[in-house]
């Protein structure tokens, strides 16, 4: 066998692959799972935005730490406005 | 538009099964770069996988104005090959010779001998002429391609190239010298 012979035989072999017949299917799955997960991140926000307006409850609640929120800001703004 | 273009088109409008038209075309050149890049036949599918699903996630980015398919699909099989090398163990020679040829018992000792220095020497080349040779050599892209996937300029390639071949050849021609 020449040098050239041995080198292209080495070279078919290296282009020689065997892929279990599972692997796009495996793939697929786990596309399926990545598109699952994403749409079930975004249903959860959906789902605690329409729990908050179902409920009065949980309206009044929303709104009563937002009234919170803004005051202590309101009062840390005075604050540091009266240390100056 | 070509078909790939198209398929593209359809999987970013929620096709998501025409992925795997995509997925059947370049599974098996994606696999034999990982593998013949990183010598490990063990998990070179499961770093493929990574590749195809990195591909999908990343889908909406790839521009076919500035790149084909498979010179971005490439470009992300390179990157986590270098990743799977970084965290990968270097084999030692006497587990690359038993690596490299396990499927071909019946092949006469001085074939043998010769695949495992063209093996170890391909193993032993510096990973930035090893990629540039699969890929040109194995997978058959153009020089212009690969450059693209290395990021660098073409001459830049052709040099790498060269000398990995000049390596090679000698590796074979030593091999001759001492076997036959």
């Amino acid at each position: 066998m020449k040098i050239e012979e041995i080198y292209k035989a080495w070279q078919e072999e290296k282009r020689q692959i065997e892929i279990h017949k599972e692997f796009s299917d495996e793939v697929m799955d786990r596309i399926y799972q990545y598109e699952r997960e994403k749409r079930k991140s975004l249903f959860d926000i959906q789902q605690l935005i329409e729990l908050i307006s179902a409920h009065s409850l949980a309206k009044a609640g929303l709104v009563a730490a937002g009234a919170v929120t803004g005051l202590v800001r309101i009062a840390f703004v005075v604050c540091t406005f009266l240390r100056t | 538009m070509t078909q790939e273009t198209e398929v593209i088109h359809r999987v970013l409008e929620g096709d998501i099964e025409s992925f795997r038209f995509l997925m059947e075309r370049y599974e098996r050149p994606v696999v034999r770069m990982i593998r013949n890049i990183t010598f490990d036949r063990e998990s070179c599918e499961d770093i493929a996988q990574d590749v195809f699903l990195s591909a999908y996630k990343k889908l909406a980015s790839f521009d076919p104005a500035r790149s084909n398919f498979s010179t971005w699909l490439f470009t992300i099989a390179r990157n986590k090959s270098l990743n799977a090398l970084k965290k990968k163990k270097p084999l030692s020679i006497s587990e690359l010779t038993e690596k490299s040829n396990p499927q071909n018992p019946s092949d006469d000792m001085a074939k043998k001998e010769f695949y495992d220095r063209l093996d170890k020497t391909l193993q032993t080349l510096p990973l930035s002429q090893r990629r540039a040779f699969v890929l040109a050599e194995f997978e058959e892209l153009t020089y212009e391609e690969i450059a693209q996937i290395e990021g660098t300029r073409l001459g830049t390639i052709k040099s790498r190239i060269n000398r990995a071949k000049e390596k090679l050849r000698t590796a074979l021609e030593e091999s001759a010298g001492d076997i036959l």
